[in-house]
């Protein structure tokens, strides 16, 4: 997280951040609700659910990155893997989504296990 | 770029339908199986887990759309001022438009297009002289090219 004076130096636009915050919040939730789909239909149960459940998250934001980051950050001179682009930090890029898409998951799993199971 | 993501996402989703089904039709066929043979032998059957082929093709499918999905994001735009201003500057209304090549909405432009067009760094001769040409010429372009810019 920047400090104050380093934000007064190179300051941020707000609106682009929040372009690109809702962009991929959209992706997770979307995403979120397909690996619960995907779980339910596999029948997945407690801690296999969950792994599933992170496995998928993280591939969901490498192949974002891949898509949408990589191609203009390595050439403005970014190392691999680094998001100071487009995003404020690198937890919110990686991480961020496991808690968004948390809930979706959930009830797409529950309800398309109890479909296929019943 | 548009159509491509659709069509993969669409493609994922009819796979990943006949999967649920295909689960679904198991495992009525292994509960139906294990009732026959509990009344017949009373040998309580363990109830088996999916066949790999829907088991890779749920996976298969759910990759598909994820990658459907992913194509199907809009753009980002950097967050650094000088970053954004650099290429609002070099690429202009071309560097923010969105999958279909559209503007985005909420594109506001150059963010020192006020500074840049104050009165009193106006070249006026040589807008007098763009109209003359303008006047002499009585051109359907140039007739254009000032209607669109006076607005």
């Amino acid at each position: 997280m920047p400090s104050e004076r380093e934000l007064e130096i190179s300051p941020i636009v707000q609106e682009s951040l929040i372009h690109n915050s809702r962009t991929l919040y959209n992706l997770q939730s979307l995403t979120a609700s397909l690996f619960g789909i995907s779980a339910g239909i596999l029948g997945l149960e407690s801690y296999s659910g969950f792994l599933f459940y992170l496995i998928f998250s993280l591939l969901t934001a490498v192949l974002f990155y891949l898509v949408r980051v990589a191609p203009s950050s390595l050439a403005a001179g970014k190392s691999p893997l680094d998001t100071s682009r487009y995003f404020r930090g690198p937890f919110e890029f990686w991480a961020g989504g496991l808690m968004n898409g948390l809930a979706g998951f959930i009830l797409t799993w529950t309800l398309l296990y109890g479909l296929v199971r019943a | 770029m548009t159509f491509l993501s659709k069509a993969i996402t669409a493609f994922g989703g009819l796979l990943l339908a006949h999967a649920c089904y295909s689960a679904r039709e198991h495992t009525a066929l292994q509960s139906l199986r294990a009732a026959t043979a509990a009344s017949l032998t009373s040998t309580p059957t363990v109830a088996t887990s999916l066949p790999v082929d829907i088991i890779l093709e749920t996976i298969i499918s759910t990759f598909v759309i994820l990658l459907g999905l992913v194509l199907g994001t809009r753009p980002l735009r950097p967050i650094e001022w000088r970053v954004w201003a650099g290429k609002i500057e070099r690429e202009g209304e071309e560097g923010f438009t969105d999958n279909s090549g559209a503007v985005d909405k909420d594109f506001m432009g150059n963010p020192f297009s006020a500074f840049e067009s104050r009165p009193n760094f106006v070249d006026i001769r040589k807008q007098r002289r763009e109209f003359a040409e303008w006047v002499q010429k009585g051109g359907s372009e140039a007739t254009r090219y000032y209607a669109g810019s006076t607005r």
